[in-house]
């Protein structure tokens, strides 16, 4: 405290070195006073502030252009898709199309369900997969994460890194061979050929083991101390505190049965097992009595029925959904 | 190596399946029929049995699955790939297959297999720039409103979570012409929109359609598709980066410009390569867009195959007994040898450019 | 060049816009003329607005109200690169993928128009403001190569390297450790006095402030508090906080009362206090206040002798005071008079500062009347004015410590599965959601500051 005022007088006078030692001060002094003078000159404020206030605006309203831009250029197929689906066939076919039905032709809606698609027979096939695979999905998935997030055995990491390798090869190597397999097994058009080939999701059970890994060591060691067993402590602590994890996982693997296509396609595309998006594209929307023309409002209105339930999982599960997909490059 | 791991998991496997169903409910009690053992003794060799192979008990439905869809098919397929024309159906009729290279040599100089590359090669190459480029400012100035942020992100979000296949006949639909020229109907909504800015309507994906028009029209879908994702992950790069580095920028006196190459590129630049690398291995791997758009025939009306993928040709080669399974083994293998050497040149080149 | 803060005020809306309670008032009414050339010291506790100051003299920070002028501009709705100003920041910010180099020369490169220099002047430029800084070896370095205070000099040197009109520095030292601290100041001292670059700097610590510091200005709340020199605002405090503030080892505080220009301290008569009138006071004694003599006025319990260097400090207790512990520094030949367990003191009466009990403002007494007037007569003198804060403080309700919650810690694992999952969820309620407002998040952690 006593040395401020010595400081203080000798600060103009000279110097104190107390720099960091490495070296001694080199810049000259007339230099230094030379950077003091070339301060940034007078200018005119208020000229400057109004091009600054300009600017800030046209940024603006250049980023709310070119952003509602892109929001009409993302939504446009949504609005076609929705408004071609309530026009009448003869009304789609003009030549200058409209951009509101004149006439709202809901028949194209009823049309899906009782059709060639037969909507009802392929949603009630893909929700039982879809529930079937992502119930044995989650358990196998549950089960495997806590084995690598809390168990020691040896080969651990050994095991681990051998999955996570899996996750680099591209999905196409393994249906060669899966589809011979499942003729093999006889599992061709059945329930099982669609569900049991993809039960185990190595994403899914990193995903879960991160989560798995954050909840703190000492419940577990409070837990043992307890006597809880550990499969009592792995479904009463653990999947309990990982719903969020556990309920992304659902989803995801929902929307996967959902959109699936190349696999159902290949094992199992009967009327009794066809799935939602392979009966789609398979039908064929003809309109009655002509070759050749394709009825666009029917087959909009069924991508509408298609498109609606996942548009409604996405509303209402927004924050689920970012949070698996933020970490993945994974589409369902 | 993997299977050697897993051996003492298969072991254990006859029993393991019992005593976890015991556990299950809480007791692990046992019938106690056999008269060497009474049922205290069971449960004791049942505890130090569970106890030393827990981990693998907890493992073993995930090591079954992976073991017979995961882990085998990558040994068959190499496997069948030296197979010369394997088809699965004739092996059942009892034809033997010859060992050797052939399906490698006749996949690379078959035409339709090197048109399947072409494309897909096309496809990428536009589509990862140009979505990665266009995310990159669409993330950016998503960053810099204040208003209806939140609206904006999620309506550019909504592709995410659509069906390939459905918004794909969606596209095809919005570029259909109805009617065959010289006699069309209605030339579709684009190029309604087309015409009405002065151009000239567009054969994009009916009869006689041109390749270049289709390829137009999938990479916008792709695109269209690709870019939620992108949004997604560089927006979240963005919004971590510490503000003090703009607020640094601010007082330095960058211009938007310079501060959007010199600070945020290089700043995001960790989260771009993956968004590129991702980019890369997705559009290798393309086939549901275009399946979406012009059927599983994978081409305009009476040109089939005209758009075929290296994706769409292993999977055109899966199915029936005329198909050579041998030979989309080998694409198969040759695609992940791309998507692989891909892969690492990206990462390479990321390791010199990308600073983390 | 001087810069004037007129009636600045900056509020930070509430969170919930129907609740106006939520608003958060940063800086209040703020007046202070600072000289050119000189360096002053912003210094506070963490919270009261000295950092949200600096960031509205950058122009990073729109004020809610007021002006700020640089010499005869009024710069207040000025973006920041139109300043002129040089600005610090607490974690440098350097640039992390540009080198040393890249990082100096960046703001030169913005220069537009009439001002962009030529690649030979840039460099020259950069390299003579790094040769000031004492960096210039290691211009092609990444910031992640260089030690804390290397970085600290190169985050200086990017902020003189366009000759700013105003630097401004944001806890310059807060991330260094102790030894490279000193360095450091010294440091900064020595390029603001080289370059004559009205200099402001924030910190929360008093010492810092008052080693390097022309003049400081300390404020609580968003409010000035008091301003002068270091040396003077330590010697005359005009009120409780100030002088409990600044100092180390910190005042000793306890309460009495003024009866007939007598001061008690519990019921002992210690000190005449000519001038002051009766009242209840707290009574502030700097540790080296204390005169150790066996017929001194103040008893106090001792509880330890504690030899630091030449010092040597008697810990002690009594009755009266605010904290548990009183600390009197005093030479070594008084510690003969030291006996047993109890310490007698007299006060050196200019080391007494009184303190009215309900506003806690000064009561001078004595000769401090006299050196009072004395010091702000010098203070005009010399251009500066003398400002102390009167009347309440805004929000005053929260300067009081914050009653610890109990904390329940109950035995047994599901017991810390609710606590865990309470915590969790706390945590995901404090976080902004994905979409929140950036500007808005920023806000936050600049309040907090």
């Amino acid at each position: 405290m006593e040395n401020i005022v010595e400081t203080e007088k000798t600060g103009s006078a000279s110097v104190p070195q107390t720099g960091t030692g490495e070296h001694m001060q080199t810049a000259p002094h007339a230099d230094e006073q030379e950077i003091s003078k070339k301060t940034m000159g007078e200018r005119n404020i208020r000229e400057i502030s109004k091009k600054q206030m300009v600017v800030k605006i046209l940024v603006q309203i250049a980023l709310y252009a070119f952003l509602t831009l892109i929001a009409v250029s993302v939504l446009f197929p949504f609005y076609w898709m929705l408004i071609s689906s309530l026009k009448t066939w003869r009304e789609y076919n003009e030549a200058v199309p409209t951009f509101w039905p004149r006439q709202f032709e809901w028949s194209n809606y009823t049309a899906a369900f009782t059709g060639e698609l037969n909507l009802g027979r392929l949603f009630l096939n893909t929700l039982i997969v879809g529930v079937v695979s992502t119930l044995l999905s989650l358990i196998i998935t549950i089960l495997s994460a806590f084995a690598f997030a809390r168990l020691e055995f040896k080969g651990k990491n050994i095991m681990f890194g051998a999955m996570l390798a899996t996750m680099m090869i591209p999905g196409e190597l393994f249906t060669i061979t899966n589809y011979v397999t499942v003729t093999a097994f006889n599992w061709t058009h059945t329930f099982t050929a669609l569900i049991v080939p993809f039960l185990v999701s190595v994403f899914y059970i990193y995903l879960l083991r991160q989560n798995f890994m954050q909840i703190p060591n000492e419940l577990y060691l409070a837990a043992k101390v307890d006597g809880t067993s550990d499969w009592k402590y792995l479904w009463r602590v653990m999947v309990p505190m990982s719903a969020p994890t556990l309920i992304s996982i659902t989803i995801l693997k929902m929307m996967g049965a959902w959109n699936s296509y190349i696999w159902p396609r290949l094992v199992a595309n009967d009327a009794a097992h066809k799935l939602v998006t392979v009966g789609l594209r398979g039908a064929t929307f003809l309109v009655d009595g002509m070759d050749n023309m394709i009825n666009y409002p029917a087959q909009m209105a069924a991508v509408v029925i298609v498109t609606i339930p996942l548009l409604l999982i996405f509303i209402f599960f927004r924050k689920y959904i970012m949070r698996g997909v933020s970490r993945s490059g994974i589409k369902g | 190596m993997e299977m050697e791991k897993t051996d003492p998991a298969l072991n254990v496997t006859a029993e393991g399946a019992e005593v976890l169903a015991a556990e299950a409910t809480g007791e692990a009690e046992a019938s106690g029929k056999k008269p060497a053992l009474t049922p205290e003794q069971k449960k004791i060799r049942w505890k130090a049995f569970y106890n030393k192979y827990k981990a693998w008990l907890y493992l073993l439905p995930a090591i079954i699955i992976l073991l017979v869809f995961t882990v085998w098919p990558i040994f068959n397929t190499i496997r069948l790939s030296f197979l010369i024309d394997y088809n699965y159906q004739k092996q059942i009729g009892g034809k033997v297959f010859e060992v050797g290279f052939s399906n490698y040599a006749n996949v690379i100089q078959y035409t339709p297999f090197l048109k399947s590359l072409g494309t897909t090669m096309l496809l990428t190459v536009i589509t990862v720039p140009i979505s990665t480029l266009l995310a990159l400012l669409i993330a950016v100035a998503l960053n810099s409103i204040k208003f209806f942020q939140r609206i904006f992100q999620t309506i550019f979000f909504l592709p995410y979570v659509t069906n390939a296949i459905a918004i794909g006949m969606v596209f095809m639909a919005m570029f259909t012409q109805i009617g065959t020229p010289p006699y069309v109907q209605s030339y579709g909504i684009i190029n309604t929109i087309i015409k009405a800015f002065g151009g000239k309507p567009i054969n994009w994906v009916n009869q006689n359609s041109n390749y270049w028009a289709n390829i137009a029209v999938v990479c916008i879908y792709i695109i269209w598709n690709a870019l939620p994702f992108k949004i997604l992950v560089l927006l979240g790069g963005l919004q971590s980066v510490n503000k003090q580095y703009y607020d640094a920028a601010k007082v330095d006196g960058a211009s938007r410009w310079r501060t959007f190459w010199h600070i945020t590129v290089p700043l995001l630049s960790p989260m771009i390569a993956y968004v590129v690398i991702t980019g890369f291995i997705g559009g290798f791997k393309e086939y549901s867009s275009i399946v979406g758009i012009f059927g599983d025939k994978m081409g305009p009306y009476s040109a089939d195959w005209q758009l075929m993928t290296i994706v769409g040709y292993i999977y055109r080669n899966i199915e029936g007994s005329n198909t050579n399974q041998g030979r989309a083994s080998a694409a198969a293998l040759i695609l992940f040898a791309i998507i692989f050497v891909v892969t690492m040149i990206n990462l390479y080149v990321s390791k010199k450019k990308v600073h983390y | 060049m001087k810069v004037v803060l007129q009636n600045l005020t900056k509020i930070f809306p509430s969170r919930d816009k129907k609740d106006k309670s939520g608003e958060v008032i940063a800086v209040n009414d703020f007046n202070l003329e600072i000289p050119d050339g000189k360096l002053i010291g912003l210094l506070g506790p963490s919270g009261c607005g000295k950092s949200t100051t600096l960031f509205m003299i950058s122009g990073l920070e729109e004020p809610t109200g007021g002006k700020i002028f640089f010499g005869d501009d009024d710069v207040t709705k000025l973006a920041p690169e139109n300043r002129g100003i040089g600005l610090v920041f607490q974690n440098y910010a350097l640039y992390p993928h540009m080198t040393v180099q890249q990082n100096i020369l960046f703001p030169l490169q913005n220069l537009k128009g009439e001002n962009r220099l030529s690649k030979e002047e840039m460099l020259k430029r950069a390299n003579e403001v790094a040769r000031l800084v004492q960096i210039d070896e290691y211009m092609n370095r990444k910031p992640s190569e260089l030690s804390g205070g290397q970085q600290q000099r190169v985050a200086i040197a990017r902020a003189l390297v366009k000759m700013p009109r105003v630097l401004l520095l944001d806890e310059p030292l807060s991330n260094l450790d102790a030894r490279l601290r000193l360095q450091t100041r010294e440091e900064i001292r020595r390029i603001q006095r080289n370059t004559g670059i009205t200099t402001i700097f924030v910190t929360h610590d008093q010492e810092e402030a008052m080693s390097i510091s022309d003049f400081i200005v300390v404020m609580k709340l968003g409010v000035i508090m008091q301003t002068g020199k270091p040396q003077w605002v330590y010697d005359d405090p005009a009120n409780l906080f100030v002088a409990k503030f600044l100092g180390t080892p910190p005042i000793n505080v306890f309460t009495g009362h003024v009866e007939n220009e007598k001061l008690y301290i519990g019921e002992e008569e210690v000190l005449d206090v000519k001038g002051a009138a009766d009242q209840e006071v707290y009574v502030g004694i700097r540790p080296e206040g204390f005169i150790l003599k066996q017929t001194g006025k103040l008893t106090c319990g001792i509880s330890g002798i504690d030899v630091m260097g030449r010092d040597i400090s008697i810990v002690g207790t009594n009755g009266s005071a605010m904290t548990p512990a009183i600390r009197a520094i005093i030479s070594a030949d008084e510690l003969k008079n030291a006996q047993g367990t109890v310490a007698k003191f007299d006060l050196k009466p200019h080391k007494v500062f009184l303190f009215n009990k309900e506003s806690e403002e000064r009561v001078w007494f004595g000769s401090q009347i006299e050196a009072h007037a004395e010091m702000v007569e010098q203070m005009k003198a010399e251009g500066q004015y003398y400002t102390t804060h009167t009347g309440p403080l805004p929000r005053e309700q929260d300067d009081k410590p914050k009653e610890d919650k109990p904390v329940e810690e109950k035995k047994g694992f599901i017991a810390k599965v609710k606590a865990f999952f309470s915590r969790k969820k706390d945590a995901q309620d404090a976080q902004p959601s994905e979409a929140a407002e950036p500007s808005e998040e920023s806000q936050e952690t600049k309040s907090e500051e």
